[in-house]
C-alpha cells in the first residue's frame, strides 16, 4: 500500500482571507477527494476544477443547512455527485452507455484478484481515465467512491441510493470490467 | 554556432532523462490503483483562490426585520 501523499494546506496559514476559518478547514480536509472524484468522473481537468469550485461554493452557501446526520465528507460527496451527474446530463457529450456494455467486460477473462501491472507510470492517468470512461456512470462512480478509504460500504450505499449488499455485488462486477479495460489499454 | 551546440547538448540530456526506464509497478486491485492515482493527483491551487474570491462576494443578504416588513417600511 502506498503512503498517502501529504498535501499542503491550500488556503495557507491564514485561511480567513475570504473564507471562514471553519470552512477553510473543511476545504483543506476534503477538497482533494472531491477534486479527484470530479476529475475521474468527468474526465476533464478544467471541468473538474470548475466542478470542485462550484461544489464547495454550494457547500459554503448551505453550511447552515448541514444537519450533521452524515459526515461532512459524505455530505460533500452528495453535492459533488449531483453536480457531476447534472453536468453529464446537460452536456450530452458522453456516449450513452448501457449495462449490457459492461456485461461484456464482466464476463471477460480478467479477474478482480489478478494484479494490475504497470510499466510506465507517466501515462498511467490516461490509461485509468480511458478504462473508467469505458464503464457506465454507475460503475465509474462506485469504483471512485470505494477508492476513498474514508467511506464505508454503508456510506457508499447511501450515496448511490442502494443497499450495501447491492453495492458489493456491483463493485465486484465493476472491478472486473475495469481490470479488463485496463489490460486492453496497454 | 556555439549557441546551437548548447541547445543540442541540452536536448540530448532531455532525451536521456526520458529514455530512463521506469520501475514496473503492480497493484493488487483497481481500488489500490485508483488510490495510487489519487495520491499522484495534485489539487490545483487556483480552486482555493477562486473560492476565496467568490465566497468574499457572497455577502449575507440584508435581513429585513418582520416589523419593517409588516409595516411596509421597505419601500423607499
Amino acid at each position: 500500500m502506498n503512503e498517502p501523499v501529504e498535501r499542503e494546506s491550500v488556503t495557507g496559514k491564514t485561511p480567513a482571507g475570504g473564507l471562514a476559518s471553519g470552512f477553510a478547514a473543511i476545504y483543506d480536509e476534503h477538497s482533494h477527494a472531491i477534486f479527484y472524484l470530479a476529475l475521474r468522473y468527468l474526465g476533464d481537468p478544467e471541468k473538474a476544477q470548475d466542478a470542485t469550485h462550484d461544489v464547495f461554493l454550494k457547500a459554503f452557501r448551505k453550511l447552515d443547512q448541514f444537519r450533521g446526520d452524515a459526515s461532512v465528507r459524505t455530505w460533500l460527496y452528495r453535492i459533488a455527485i449531483n453536480h457531476c451527474q447534472n453536468l453529464c446530463q446537460s452536456w450530452h457529450n458522453r456516449n450513452v452507455h448501457s449495462n449490457a456494455d459492461d456485461s461484456i467486460w464482466e464476463n471477460s477473462a480478467a479477474k478482480t484478484d489478478s494484479p494490475l501491472r504497470v510499466l510506465e507510470t507517466k501515462e498511467l492517468g490516461q490509461r485509468i481515465q480511458k478504462s473508467l470512461d469505458s464503464l457506465s456512470d454507475e460503475y465509474r462512480l462506485l469504483l471512485l467512491l470505494v477508492a476513498d478509504e474514508e467511506l464505508s460500504y454503508e456510506e457508499i450505499a447511501t450515496l448511490v441510493g442502494q443497499t450495501a449488499d447491492a453495492v458489493r455485488g456491483k463493485l465486484h462486477r465493476a472491478r472486473k470490467a475495469f481490470a479488463a479495460h485496463f489490460e486492453k489499454t496497454v | 554556432m556555439k549557441q546551437h551546440t548548447k541547445l543540442t547538448q541540452k536536448s540530448e540530456s532531455v532525451v536521456e532523462q526520458h529514455s530512463q526506464p521506469q520501475a514496473a509497478m503492480e497493484f493488487a486491485s483497481s481500488d489500490e490503483l485508483l488510490r495510487f492515482d489519487a495520491a499522484q493527483t495534485t489539487l490545483p491551487p487556483e480552486i482555493a483562490e477562486r473560492l476565496k474570491r467568490a465566497a468574499g462576494n457572497l455577502a449575507p443578504p440584508p435581513r429585513i426585520g418582520w416589523l419593517k416588513r409588516f409595516f411596509g417600511g421597505t419601500k423607499p
